[in-house]
């Protein structure tokens, strides 16, 4: 694997965003000016940074914001300011699209590569407060204030003629819960999911995606506001209000006879504050959980025991992040290459949507999987970037194009290189023969 | 010994003379006159089994003492009532020993079925009541299906029997089997209904008697209920299983719905539906010719038509074709069949029954028969609308049913006795649910009448009738869009006018509705959330909603005066109603500090649940959090929470704290954690302060009880800071009081007797001086004037001037003495305080001073154990200033 694995968290005042090394404990570098609600930090395709911005409603009028940060700067790299106000941001795994809840209800629908606004629909009938992408990436599932939780397929919402007949956009509708809903989780399976919801309403639901039904409903002591899902499915992590952080079945058979309630088989304790965001690391045992004390603790899932503790700062942690940071950008060759990437991130996102030239370019195409195709994102996009890329190589000129060149032509030097070692290699074997050969002949020479 | 004789008489004959005896052949000799007959004669006496003498001591026996298997025999006997008695006599074997029909139910099955088509009335009907009564409950838990398939084939014999009555008595045999086993109907569906043509074709030769005709109907409507039809019914089985605690990840076998024998059911029912009509067709001049409708024939009408309806709506929605003019080629049901339908059977419904409508609507008649009417033309109106969700019906016949509906609802067809009323609004549960779509269906104009009308049922309706509750749900489903539903049109002023009256009347409702009827309020409490959750989207519902907290008061509490209040149904309802309302409090998009008020006195009623003060509390924070409360108006909710918060008992040092019923005050301190929590998060401290200094001080003055002010002082100095952000003035006037309180606080400490109780007493006395010692170590200031008001407090006469709600007020000199030193000490022991107890030694002094001032001018009064007393804590007061480091060298 490349790269190690990191710790970002972010918080609602503006502590900017800071990375930890999870293993090694080491701070890196620290994003500055980042105030991000709940859920409105994501990591694109673990390239860059993409946060909403908590910005006083009287100030600026009505749009809201949302900045990218690079790796290797500190400072805000790309400004975005979307029509209203955007909460929470979801990102599919491979970076090619950003979904963005906003105040009003609506969903936003962004291609990171262009910037441009790809759909906008009314989802919700109060603010979204999350967003989250199923397992296989084709479900988009939000939840709002509204309580309701909803399940959008991806297809659907790009294809007018089924959404026509269906009458409605969403694939379910769940409207149990009473309160402001503060979290989701999916399981894996894809479309078989089950997903596990948290609302104000001190209940976190279990629904399955394929039959669109209620699987359980787990009643907590106290409102929820972080969850987190065992890799195996066995149990949910819950961070509750008071503090704690309790430990659900979901396998198991409920039982009521534990002092917490139906379901709940433990707590890991030690916040003196509530628990505001988790996120589970990748090897499925490490538990990362803001809170709201400014601190972001690293829960042993094993042991109960906490096994490190980083200070963000004095403000509340609002999100938490466990992604990879990729190798290439260490601080050595970070001036170089932010210098050569002068536009290496994506353009701005769009405003409006612009239906004039939507119909065209609805498309999308699978990029080449060539050998620098690494170096060039993701492979999903759609046919204009490709387009432009086309013109850009055509035309020699772009930085762009004499980038991928650079990359080509390191490849070609790093294979001669490869080929002058075997080469010796092979050299200094045969040398290597001839000169038994030499010397056996030698000694049978010298015994006759 | 008569042989003998004779034969003694021959030998002396034949020794007397000889002679030859000559006889003839071919002749009997004829018998002697005193012959006596030898020849014995019998005839075959066939007795199985003497019932008397027979063993019979572990058998299950009748009343009669015959055993299952007698009886069983019996049952085919030629004579009609020993068949009869024999089934009597199962009978009472069955009630008295169960477990014998569990263990022969097949081999009585067996004989059983043989009487189903059994010549004899009387027998057929016993067999029925043994079946209904006993055997079939009897076997309920088991598999039904063989033991139930062994009869079937004799019912249909008997349905094909040339007896009419036997035939009719097959079908009650039928609705009897159907009762206990549903899935039967599918299965033989097809057979059932051909049956049911065949002999309602006929009705004119065998069902002269209504009553027959009756029956057979009955089981026929019965029949076709178990159609799939009911959208309903899948919605409430998903919603049952809501509570399920299952699994989640284990297997659920889905079991797909057998359609195969769709096809066929509907041919059958195809060819059924004209026949019903025809037969509801032979009562229309009986109708028109008399003005009495009499009950028999009424019942025969209502079940055509009950049947008809449920055939009419197997064909909308049971195979699955609910959208007129929606031609999705998904369905498998809708090919050849479903056309013909079309084409030949929704003309004649049409053409032959809809045109009779409406039957009989004049006003002369009795009171009786026009409910029967009306019931009938409820029915017809319900075939209708159930037909026109399929194809669009001629717009004057619409126009007969919408005006039907709209007097319906309006209630003028109805008469004017309450009976009446009651009775109709009962029928009318049925036509509610088309209400939505017809709106959205009709014209501009029908639609407002339609809708005056339904709003008028809405109102006049008895709060606690179904009719409440399914307006209830027709309202939710008119005022918050669903699925492919389109909602009403609310930028249509008229249609906006009876959407506020329906939302106007809802916490109106939730008042009338009290605390009796808990699960209807539910319901109310159900649509306000769903209507908040969506208010949003139409600004003039939203003002509806916010418009609706000013009469919500009422729910929760009204205050006339100061301590007579008036708590609303809020407080008795069930938990998970509370919640619910609870919960509407967070979408009003502005929370009135009237209602607020409202619900703050709901918190401090005992009676409410502390849970539910918890989840109260929780709910108001995260509305101000979404911008709901305003900030002053959610300090001041607080503040009053932990002002006028009763905690019992009184006396602070009671030793049973962790005990609910004997006292609060464990609540209490949690209270005011959440609350300090609460008040945390709520933005910049300072400004916070400043709102909390000003009217935190205002409640003190008011001089509630300790805890009271122990929990506001704690509020206080969690915001503050270090130096103190009080103001000079209110430094003051705090110090004034805050002195009282701590002599009040110290008073109460017990004198020593054991040393495990005075370290739970200075742990408690600890928690109330914590808030007070942390104000000293931020202001020295304020040390030194609560000093000086001591010393004043020890000379000065007359009661404490604080708290008159003290039970244990240092009301005299030799207490109060007592309960400033012991303060002194323990600040004394805080290393913090002792440091800056040095800085004012000078106001300690003071404090001895008056003492002894105390002691010279009193003493002539006092008794010696109080003048001891004084001089004890005037020693310990000075030791301990003796060992106070001077203040010079450490400042």
């Amino acid at each position: 694997m490349d790269g190690t694995e990191v710790v970002v968290a972010s918080s609602p005042v503006d502590a900017g965003i800071s990375c930890w090394d999870l293993q090694s404990g080491a701070e890196h570098l620290r994003h500055r000016s980042c105030a991000s609600p709940p859920h409105g930090l994501v990591c694109v395709a673990d390239r860059f940074f993409a946060s909403s911005q908590l910005r006083d409603s009287s100030s600026s009028s009505s749009s809201g914001s949302i900045f990218y940060w690079s790796w290797s700067k500190p400072q805000v790299e790309v400004k975005s300011f979307p029509a209203e106000p955007i909460k929470p941001l979801a990102a599919n795994r491979e970076g090619t699209y950003i979904a963005g809840g906003g105040l009003s209800g609506d969903i936003y629908f962004w291609e990171v590569a262009s910037g441009r606004l790809l759909k906008k629909w009314h989802a919700h009938y109060r603010a979204v407060t999350c967003l989250v992408f199923s397992d296989d990436e084709s479900l988009l599932i939000s939840g709002a204030e509204d309580g309701c939780v909803r399940v959008w397929s991806l297809f659907m919402i790009f294809d007018d003629l089924r959404r026509e007949e269906a009458g409605h956009l969403y694939e379910h509708s769940f409207s149990e819960h009473t309160l402001r809903v503060t979290d989701i989780v999916t399981g894996y399976g894809g479309g078989n999911a089950i997903i596990v919801s948290a609302s104000e309403d001190r209940t976190c639901k279990v629904w399955s995606l394929s039959t669109g039904r209620l699987l359980r409903n787990v009643v907590f002591p106290s409102i929820i506001d972080a969850i987190a899902l065992d890799p195996g499915e066995h149990v949910f992590y819950a961070g509750s209000r008071d503090g704690k952080i309790y430990i659900a079945a979901l396998n198991a058979v409920g039982s009521s006879s534990n002092s917490y309630g139906m379901h709940i088989i433990g707590s890991l304790s030690d916040h003196s504050k509530a628990v505001t965001c988790l996120a589970f690391a990748t090897d499925g045992i490490l538990l990362v959980s803001g809170s709201e004390d400014g601190m972001v603790r690293v829960w042993d899932t094993k042991t109960r025991n906490i096994f490190r503790i980083f200070k963000h700062a004095k403000g509340p942690v609002s999100n938490i992040l466990v992604v990879r940071r990729p190798n290439d950008s260490n601080p050595r060759n970070s001036q170089t290459s932010s210098k050569k990437h002068g536009s290496f991130l994506s353009p701005p996102l769009d405003k409006y949507l612009n239906s004039s030239d939507e119909n065209e370019d609805a498309k999308v195409f699978i990029g080449c999987q060539t050998t620098f195709s690494k170096s060039v994102d993701a492979s999903y996009r759609s046919c204009h970037i490709i387009i432009d890329q086309i013109k850009e190589l055509q035309q020699q000129g772009s930085s762009a194009a004499t980038e991928m060149e650079m990359e080509r032509l390191k490849i070609d030097s790093q294979k001669s290189v490869q080929m002058v070692q075997q080469w010796k290699k092979m050299y200094e074997n045969l040398h290597q023969f001839c000169v038994n050969e030499l010397l056996d002949a030698d000694h049978a020479g010298v015994s006759n | 010994m008569v042989r003998n004789k004779a034969s003694s008489k021959k030998q002396q004959k034949r020794g007397v003379d000889f002679k030859k005896i000559k006889r003839k052949i071919g002749r009997k000799l004829p018998p002697p006159n005193n012959a006596t007959s030898t020849e014995i004669k019998s005839k075959a006496i066939i007795l199985p089994e003497q019932s008397v003498a027979s063993e019979k001591a572990g058998l299950a026996v009748s009343k009669k003492g015959l055993t299952l298997k007698e009886l069983l025999q019996q049952t085919s006997h030629h004579n009609p009532k020993v068949r009869k008695d024999a089934l009597i006599g199962i009978r009472d074997l069955f009630l008295k020993y169960p477990a014998e029909l569990k263990l022969h139910k097949y081999a009585v099955m067996e004989k059983l079925r043989e009487r189903i088509s059994d010549n004899d009335r009387v027998v057929r009907e016993t067999l029925y009541q043994l079946l209904k009564s006993v055997v079939f409950p009897g076997c309920k838990e088991d598999n039904q299906g063989p033991f139930i398939s062994m009869m079937m084939a004799y019912i249909f014999n008997a349905m094909t029997h040339l007896a009419v009555d036997v035939r009719l008595m097959a079908f009650k045999f039928f609705d009897l089997v159907v009762q206990h086993y549903p899935p039967s109907f599918s299965l033989y569906a097809e057979k059932i209904l051909q049956n049911y043509e065949d002999i309602l074709q006929k009705n004119q030769f065998y069902l002269q008697d209504k009553g027959k005709l009756k029956n057979a109907l009955a089981g026929l409507v019965r029949c076709l209920t178990l159609l799939p039809c009911n959208t309903r019914e899948v919605v409430s089985s998903f919603e049952e299983n809501l509570a399920g605690q299952r699994v989640l990840h284990a297997f659920e076998p889905d079991l797909p719905k057998d359609p195969a024998g769709f096809d066929l059911i509907i041919k059958k029912l195809r060819d059924l539906v004209p026949v019903l009509i025809n037969c509801f067709h032979e009562f229309i001049p009986l109708v028109h010719a008399t003005m009495h409708l009499d009950a028999q024939s009424f019942d025969c009408m209502l079940y055509i038509l009950q049947s008809i309806d449920l055939a009419v709506r197997f064909f909308v929605y049971g195979t699955g074709k609910s959208q007129p003019g929606l031609c999705s080629s998904i369905h498998p049901y809708e090919g050849p069949d479903m056309t013909m339908w079309d084409q030949d059977v929704s003309p004649v419904v049409l053409k032959k029954l809809l045109v009779v409508f409406p039957l009989n609507q004049r006003h002369d008649l009795s009171e009786k028969d026009g409910d029967r009417y009306f019931i009938l033309n409820v029915v017809i109106t319900e075939i209708f609308l159930h037909l026109s969700e399929w194809s669009y019906p001629p717009p004057d016949l619409l126009e007969i049913f919408l005006e039907f509906i709209e007097n319906a609802l309006s209630g003028k067809t109805s008469s004017a006795a309450e009976s009446g009323k009651a009775f109709r609004e009962k029928h009318l549960l049925s036509l509610l649910p088309f209400i939505p779509k017809l709106v959205s269906r009709v014209s501009r104009n029908w639609s407002l009448r339609i809708l005056q009308a339904f709003t008028k049922a809405f109102k006049d309706s008895n709060p606690e009738s179904s009719v409440k509750l399914a307006c209830l749900s027709i309202i939710e489903e008119m005022l918050v869009p669903r699925h492919g539903i389109p909602s009403l049109d609310a930028s249509d002023p008229e249609i906006l006018g009876h959407q506020t009256t329906w939302i106007r009347e809802l916490p109106l409702l939730l008042i009338m509705l009290g605390d009796k009827h808990p699960s209807y309020s539910k319901v109310v409490l159900h649509l306000q959330l769903r209507l908040g959750q969506c208010a949003l989207l139409n600004s003039a519902v939203a003002q509806e909603y916010d418009n609706m907290q000013y009469s919500l008061l009422e729910f929760y509490c009204t205050c006339l005066e100061e301590r007579s209040m008036f708590y609303g149904p809020f407080i008795k309802l069930a938990r998970d109603s509370q919640e619910l309302s609870v919960c509407c409090l967070y979408y009003f998009s502005h929370l009135d500090s009237s209602l607020l008020k409202s619900i703050a006195f709901c918190c401090l009623c005992d009676d409410l649940e502390p849970f539910m003060l918890f989840r109260i509390i929780e709910v108001l924070h995260s509305a101000y959090k979404a911008g709901h409360i305003q900030i002053a108006d959610h300090i001041s909710f607080f503040i009053t929470l932990l002002s006028r918060f009763r905690v019992f008992p009184e006396e602070i040092y009671t030793v049973m704290e962790g005990d609910k019923k004997m006292s609060n005050r464990g609540i209490f301190k949690s209270v005011t954690s959440v609350v300090s929590s609460c008040l945390l998060q709520m933005g910049e401290d300072s400004l916070v302060f400043q709102i909390l200094e000003e009217v935190i001080l205002d409640q003190m003055s008011l001089r509630p009880p300790i805890d009271n002010i122990c929990a506001m002082l704690r509020m206080l100095l969690l915001l503050d800071s270090r130096p103190t952000r009080l103001s000079d003035q209110s430094v003051i006037n705090l110090s004034s009081f805050l002195s009282g309180y701590l002599i009040d606080v110290a008073s109460g400490i017990p004198e020593d007797d054991g040393k495990s109780t005075s370290s739970i007493h200075v742990n408690t006395c600890h928690y109330y001086f914590l808030p007070c010692f942390l104000l000293f170590t931020r202001s020295e200031k304020f040390l030194k004037l609560t000093l000086d008001v001591m010393g004043s407090l020890i000379t000065e006469n007359g009661s404490s001037p604080f708290s008159p709600n003290c039970i244990l007020n240092a009301t005299d000199h030799t207490n109060r003495i007592r309960a400033i030193v012991e303060i002194l000490i323990l600040m004394h022991k805080d290393v913090k305080i002792q440091r800056i107890l040095s800085s004012c030694k000078s106001e300690i002094d003071h404090i001895l001073q008056n003492m002894l001032l105390l002691q010279a001018s009193k003493g002539m009064n006092m008794s010696i154990e109080e003048r001891h007393n004084i001089q004890c804590a005037f020693d310990r007061l000075k030791c301990i200033t003796s060992t106070l480091p001077s203040a010079t060298p450490i400042i």
